[in-house]
C-alpha cells in the first residue's frame, strides 16, 4: 500500500503528514485566474453553441470533464510544493537503546531469537539500516535491562538481564545525551517491561524535551503454544497449621481442552496438586489450591505446571513464593453474656490449637464474670475492657449473646474502633441477646455489621426461632474458613450438607453492599433463606457474623461419630481466618519478597501506639541478617507524607534468605518488634508475559511523537527520523507538480471525454 | 426422644418398679423402663411436637415452631417433661435427670433414679432461676434415658443413688459416647463402700481405663462461681427429726448413712484432662436442694448444696 502511494504521489505518506503544503506559483494569482477565465469561458460557450445531436446531459458531462482537465492544469501552474523540515545530516545524535534482558533470547515462531535481529542489524557485518542511520546521524548505543548503560561494542550484549525497565532506560539515555542535539531515541525491545514502574512518568521528560522515541518491537505479540503461571495470590504471613486456599492464575495459549497438573512444593516436599483444564484459548484459569502451612519460619513455596510438548517458553511454568509461617498464639477475647453451651464447645474446639488463645469473659450473673485462660490475675479483672489500650491487646473479639445496653456508648465506639482503626477481627455470634434481639439496631455496632438488622422477621410479636440446614455459598466453596478440611469444592458442599441442622433466634437475611456470604441456611430443600456466615471489611479489619446459637450440635449430635473433627476444624479455621492479617503495633514488610542478588530491598514499617494511633517520632531500627549470618543495622526514616510509616533500604549481596528484624521505640520504651524475610535468588521474571508488547511500544511512540516499527517495516527508520525527529533541522521544498498521479488524472479525463463521445456517437 | 413426663410418671414408675422387682432380666428385657416409657409418653403428644425431639424429624416439627411462639413461660414451666422441646423455643439448659436401669426399689416410689423426683428438681430449678438469672434454663423437671440417641442434645446429666445402678449394654454405650463427646455427668447421693463398689463397677463398664480421682479443693469446679473452701457432708432430710429436737445443735445430729462417714468429691477426666464426671459420694445434695424451704432442714447444708449445684452448671457450660 505504501509503495503504491509512493509511486503515485512521488513521496511517502509520512512526508505528507509531516510537511506543509503550499503553492509556489511565480505568477500573481489574479493573472492566473484571468488566464483561466479566458480559456474557460470560450470553451463553455463553444459547448453551449455546438448542439448537434447532443442532449443537455451530454453537454454537461463533457463540460465537466473538460473543466476538470483545466483545473488540474491550473493546479500544476500554481506549482504545488511540500515544505519539509528535515534534520541536518551528521549534525544530530540518535540514541539506540538495545534490550539486553533474558527475554530477548526467546525464539519466536520463525525460529529466530529476538536478539538475532539486533545482531544482524548492528553486528560487525553491518546492515542497510545501520548504514542509513549512520549517514544521517551520529549514533550512540545503549544497552538496558534493569539498568541502562553505554554500549561501546555489540559483543558486550549478553542478553542475561533479569528485568526490563524501559522507562529508566529512556531517561538514562536522555541524560547521557544531554547537551547535544538529539533527533530521537530508537528502542529495540520486546517491550516486556516488568519493573512495575509507571511508564507515563518516565515519558514526561522526553515529552518536555520534544524528543521522539522510535520503538522497534521484536518478537510475536502472542506466544503460542505456551503455559504460564501468571500469578499466585497468597498472604505473605500465615499462622502455622492454617489451611490456606491459594489462588493460582494459570494462563495458556494453544492448549484448549488440555488438562495439566499444578503442583505445590515446599523444598521438594509435595504439598498439593490440582488438575487444571484449559477451556477457551487464551483465557486464564483461576485454580484454587488448598495447602496447609506447616512448619514455622520462612518457607519458599514452588508452584509448578509440568512442561507441555511444543511449549515456547518453559521457564514461566514455575513460580516461587516466599511465605512467613508464624507460630504466635493469636489472642482472642470471647465475651459472652450468659452461660451457654457454645462457650464450652468453642473452647474445647480450639483448646489444642497452640496458635489460638481464646480468653473467655463470661457474665454468669449480673456483675459477676468468669474469666478463663487469662494471662494474669489483672487481665479483665474489671470486666469488659474500658479503655482502647486494654481492648486493642486482643487480635480478635467474639461477641456472644450480650445485649447492646450492657455496653456504654464509649465501649460500643471502642469495639467499632477495634475493627476500623486497630484492624482486629470481630465475630458476632447468634443468641437471644445478639443482633436486633439484643437491641443493637441504631447503635454504632449496627453500622459495623455486614448485615442489616431491620429484618421484617425480627419485628414479629414474639421471639423468632428457626431450624437451619446449611449449605456453602459460591464464595464459601473456596473460602479458608468454610473448608471443613475438604480437598475440593464438591467435598465442601457434601460436608456442609451432611451436618445436622442448627437453630437460630436471629433472622438475618439481608447483606450490606460489599458483604460476602459464605454459608446460608434454611429448610432442607431451600437452604438459602437466611445468612449463616457472612463478612465484610470495615476500615482496617473485618467483621464476621454467625447468627446461629448452637454450632455445638456439630459436636454432640447423635449422628456425629466420636472421632469426627468437623466442629473443631470449623472453629479453628474460622478463628484463624478471623485473626489473619490483623496488624500489630509494629508491622514490617519489604516491597518485594523475592529479589535478585545485588538488588536493593525497600523496607516499609508501620508504627502505632497501644491505641493504634500512628507514631511519627519513633526510633525505628532494622537489623538485617544476611545468608552468611552477618548483621547490619539500618535506621529507618519517617516517611513525611504518611503518618506512622517509616522506610529504609539495604542492598542484597549474595543469594539466600535475609532476615529483617525491626525494633521500634520511643523515648527508650519499646513500642514493638517485627520480623520479615526476603529471598535473594536469580529471577525468571523475564520469561513471564514475555510476548512482544506492541501496545506498550506503540504508546511510547505515540506519546513522544515517534513511530512504532517491526523488523518488517523498519527499513525506512532513518529517513523517518530525518523528517520527524528533533534536533538541528533545515527546511526544504519538494515539488509536487510532477506527481505521477496528476499525469494519470489528465490522461484519465481526456480518455474519459473521448470515450464518452464515442459511446454517445458524438464524434 | 424418650422422655418421662411427670404426668405419666406414676405409670412409668409402676412399670419401672415391676422391672426392678424382676431384676435379672432387666438388662435384656424389652420392657425396660425406657422402652416402656417411650410407648407411654409419646402416644399422647401432638405429632409435630413428638417428632421435634427425634434426631431425624426436627424439621417437620418446625411448621408449628417457625412462627413466633406465643405460649407463655408460665404454661411452659408447668409442662410435662416430654413437651419441653416442643412448646415454645427450646431452652439452653435442661436439668436432665438420668433414668438409668437399676435394681431394688426405694420406699416403693419406683427405681432409685427417681429419688427426690420431681420435687428436688423443681425446687432446685426455681432457685437456679434466681441464682443464675442469665441462664436460659428450663424450669421444670426433665428425665432422659442413657440409650436415647438424643441424649447428647442435653450436655448436662444428673444421676443419683447410683449404688443401685445396673446399666444395660445400650445404656453403657450411650453414656460412653455422651461423655467422650463432651457431655457432663453429676453423680450424687450414694453412700458407703458397698454402693461405691457398685458404682465403680458400673462406671468402669462405661469408661474402662479411666481413673476416678479425688478433686482437690483448689480445683476450678470449687471456684467457678462460688468460692467453696471445704467439702461438707450434706445429710438427707432425716436430719430434720434431729434438728427439730436439738435446737439446731448440728454437732449432735448424725449426717452419714451406712458407712459413708467422709464426704468426697471425685472426678473422671477424659484423655485431654477435661472433667467428664463429677462424683459426690457420701453426701446428698439432692435432699438439700429439695428441702431448702423446710425450716428444720439446716441452712448450712442447703447453702453448700446450692453453691455446688451452681458451680456444676457454670463449670459444665464453660469447661
Amino acid at each position: 500500500m505504501d509503495t503504491i502511494f509512493e509511486f503515485l504521489f512521488k513521496y511517502r505518506l509520512l512526508l505528507f503528514q509531516e510537511g506543509d503544503f503550499t503553492f509556489a506559483s511565480p505568477w500573481p494569482v489574479l493573472l492566473v485566474l484571468g488566464g483561466v477565465a479566458v480559456v474557460t469561458l470560450p470553451a463553455l460557450l463553444t459547448y453551449r453553441a455546438a448542439r448537434g445531436a447532443s442532449s443537455r446531459w451530454d453537454r454537461g458531462v463533457m463540460a465537466a470533464l473538460r473543466l476538470g482537465l483545466v483545473a488540474i492544469l491550473v493546479f500544476i501552474l500554481f506549482r504545488p510544493t511540500l515544505i519539509l523540515t528535515s534534520v541536518v545530516p551528521q549534525r544530530n545524535f540518535v540514541g539506540i537503546l538495545i534490550d539486553d534482558s533474558q527475554s530477548m533470547r526467546i525464539t519466536d515462531q520463525d525460529g529466530v531469537a529476538r536478539s538475532d535481529f539486533v545482531q544482524a542489524t548492528f553486528g560487525s557485518e553491518g546492515s542497510e539500516l545501520l548504514t542509513a542511520l549512520e549517514e544521517k546521524f551520529t549514533l550512540r548505543f545503549f544497552r538496558f535491562s534493569r539498568d541502562a548503560s553505554r554500549l561501546n561494542d555489540m559483543a558486550d550484549l549478553s542478553y542475561s538481564g533479569t528485568a526490563t525497565n524501559l522507562g529508566n532506560a529512556m531517561v538514562r539515555a536522555q541524560e547521557e545525551l544531554a547537551g547535544v542535539p538529539i533527533s530521537g531515541l530508537v528502542v529495540f525491545s520486546d517491550g516486556a517491561d516488568n519493573s512495575g514502574e509507571v511508564l507515563a512518568e518516565s515519558l514526561l521528560p522526553l515529552q518536555a524535551a520534544g524528543i521522539p522515541v522510535y520503538t522497534v518491537g521484536l518478537g510475536e505479540e502472542e506466544l503460542t503454544p505456551d503455559v504460564q503461571i501468571s500469578r499466585v495470590e497468597m498472604p505473605r504471613t500465615v499462622l502455622a497449621g492454617t489451611s490456606l486456599v491459594v489462588d493460582v492464575i494459570v494462563s495458556h495459549r494453544g492448549y484448549s481442552g488440555r488438562t495439566v497438573q499444578l503442583v505445590v512444593e515446599d523444598t521438594g516436599l509435595l504439598l498439593a496438586s490440582e488438575d487444571v483444564t484449559f477451556e477457551r484459548d487464551g483465557e486464564p484459569v483461576v485454580v484454587r489450591v488448598r495447602i496447609q502451612a506447616q512448619d514455622a519460619g520462612p518457607r519458599l513455596l514452588r508452584f509448578r505446571v509440568s512442561i507441555q510438548p511444543g511449549e515456547r517458553v518453559t521457564e514461566n511454568n514455575v513460580r516461587d513464593v516466599l511465605v512467613n509461617v508464624v507460630s504466635d498464639a493469636e489472642k482472642i477475647l470471647y465475651f459472652e453474656g450468659e452461660p451457654r453451651w457454645e462457650v464450652k464447645f468453642l473452647r474445647r474446639a480450639v483448646s489444642e490449637d497452640e496458635n489460638l488463645q481464646v480468653v473467655l469473659l463470661q457474665r454468669t450473673a449480673e456483675g459477676k464474670f468468669l474469666r478463663l485462660d487469662v494471662d494474669n490475675a489483672e487481665e479483665l479483672a474489671a470486666g469488659f475492657p474500658k479503655t482502647r489500650e486494654e481492648l486493642f491487646r486482643y487480635r480478635a473479639l467474639i461477641l456472644g449473646s450480650v445485649e447492646a445496653s450492657f455496653f456504654t456508648h464509649d465501649q460500643l465506639d471502642m469495639i467499632a474502633d477495634f475493627v476500623s482503626r486497630r484492624g482486629g477481627g470481630l465475630l458476632f455470634l447468634g443468641g437471644r441477646n445478639a443482633f436486633a434481639e439484643g437491641g443493637y439496631q441504631g447503635t454504632r455496632l449496627a453500622e459495623v455489621l455486614p448485615v442489616f438488622l431491620d429484618d421484617e422477621l425480627s419485628s414479629g410479636v414474639g421471639p423468632y426461632f428457626d431450624e437451619l440446614f446449611i449449605t456453602p455459598t459460591r464464595a464459601g466453596l473456596t473460602h479458608p474458613a468454610t473448608q471443613l478440611g475438604a480437598d475440593n469444592s464438591e467435598a465442601v458442599v457434601e460436608r456442609w450438607e451432611a451436618l445436622p441442622s442448627v437453630t437460630t433466634l436471629n433472622p438475618i437475611t439481608r447483606l450490606k453492599p460489599g458483604a460476602t456470604s459464605l454459608l446460608t441456611g434454611g429448610t432442607e430443600e431451600d437452604r438459602e433463606r437466611q445468612v449463616v456466615l457472612a463478612f465484610h471489611r470495615y476500615g482496617r479489619g473485618k467483621v464476621v457474623v454467625l447468627p446461629i446459637q448452637d454450632s455445638w450440635i456439630w459436636q454432640m449430635h447423635a449422628d456425629i461419630p466420636l472421632e469426627d473433627q468437623t466442629h473443631e476444624t470449623f472453629w479453628r479455621q474460622l478463628l484463624r481466618w478471623l485473626t489473619d492479617g490483623v496488624p500489630e503495633q509494629v508491622g514490617a514488610q519489604t516491597e518485594r519478597e523475592l529479589v535478585e542478588p545485588g538488588q536493593p530491598v525497600n523496607i516499609l514499617v508501620e508504627v502505632g501506639d497501644s491505641a493504634y494511633a500512628a507514631v511519627n517520632n519513633a526510633n525505628v531500627v532494622a537489623v538485617v541478617r544476611d545468608p552468611s549470618g552477618d548483621s547490619m543495622t539500618i535506621t529507618l526514616e519517617w516517611d513525611v507524607e504518611q503518618d506512622g510509616q517509616y522506610g529504609g533500604r539495604f542492598l542484597t549481596t549474595s543469594p539466600g534468605l535475609y532476615e529483617v528484624s525491626i525494633l521500634a521505640s520511643r523515648g527508650g520504651d519499646t513500642i514493638g518488634t517485627a520480623v520479615t524475610y526476603v529471598e535473594a535468588a536469580p529471577s525468571a521474571d523475564e520469561y513471564f508475559d514475555a510476548s512482544m508488547r506492541g501496545t506498550t511500544l506503540r504508546r511510547i511512540a505515540d506519546q513522544t511523537g515517534g513511530l512504532f516499527y517491526t523488523p518488517e517495516n523498519v527499513a525506512t527508520l532513518a529517513e523517518d527520523i530525518s523528517f520527524t525527529g528533533a534536533g538541528v533541522t533545515l527546511t526544504e521544498e519538494r515539488d509536487l507538480w510532477d506527481m505521477p498521479i496528476l499525469l494519470f488524472l489528465v490522461l484519465g479525463l481526456m480518455a474519459g471525454e473521448w470515450g464518452y463521445r464515442r459511446k454517445r456517437s458524438l464524434i | 426422644m424418650r422422655v418421662l413426663p411427670s404426668s405419666v410418671g406414676a405409670a412409668a414408675g409402676a412399670i419401672a418398679l415391676i422391672v426392678l422387682l424382676g431384676s435379672p432380666p432387666a438388662r435384656t428385657d424389652a420392657t425396660t423402663p425406657s422402652d416402656a416409657t417411650n410407648t407411654e409418653s409419646s402416644a399422647p403428644l401432638p405429632k409435630a411436637q413428638a417428632r421435634f425431639l427425634s434426631s431425624t424429624g426436627v424439621s417437620e416439627a418446625l411448621g408449628a415452631l417457625r412462627a413466633p411462639i406465643e405460649a407463655g413461660v408460665g404454661a411452659e414451666s408447668r409442662a410435662d417433661a416430654a413437651q419441653i422441646l416442643t412448646i415454645g423455643i427450646p431452652h439452653e439448659f435442661y436439668f436432665s435427670r438420668v433414668a438409668y436401669s437399676g435394681f431394688g426399689g426405694f420406699y416403693g416410689r419406683g427405681g432409685s433414679w427417681r429419688t427426690d423426683y420431681p420435687r428436688a428438681d423443681e425446687i432446685f430449678l426455681s432457685f437456679i432461676d434466681r441464682l443464675l438469672p442469665n441462664l436460659d434454663a428450663y424450669l421444670s423437671e426433665f428425665v432422659v434415658f442413657l440409650d436415647d440417641p438424643d441424649l447428647r442434645r442435653f450436655p448436662f446429666l444428673y444421676a443419683l443413688e447410683v449404688g443401685r445402678m445396673a446399666l444395660r449394654p445400650a445404656e453403657i454405650e450411650g453414656l460412653r459416647g455422651y461423655l467422650l463427646q463432651g457431655g457432663f455427668l453429676v453423680i450424687d447421693d450414694f453412700w458407703g463402700t458397698r454402693e461405691w463398689a457398685n458404682f465403680e463397677y458400673e462406671i468402669q463398664q462405661v469408661l474402662p481405663g479411666y481413673e476416678i480421682e479425688d478433686l482437690p479443693i483448689d480445683h476450678n469446679i470449687f471456684t467457678t462461681f462460688y468460692e467453696i473452701d471445704e467439702v461438707i457432708q450434706v445429710p438427707n432430710i432425716g436430719i430434720r427429726n434431729c434438728t427439730a429436737f436439738s435446737q439446731a445443735d448440728l454437732s449432735r445430729c448424725p449426717t452419714w448413712e451406712r458407712d459413708g462417714f467422709i464426704p468426697m468429691v471425685k472426678g473422671i477426666h477424659d484423655e485431654k484432662g477435661r472433667l467428664m464426671v463429677i462424683i459426690n459420694w457420701n453426701t446428698d445434695l439432692g435432699d438439700a436442694w429439695e428441702w431448702a424451704d423446710d425450716p428444720y432442714y439446716p441452712f448450712v447444708y442447703s447453702k453448700y448444696a446450692y453453691e455446688m449445684g451452681v458451680n456444676f452448671i457454670v463449670y459444665a457450660m464453660s469447661h
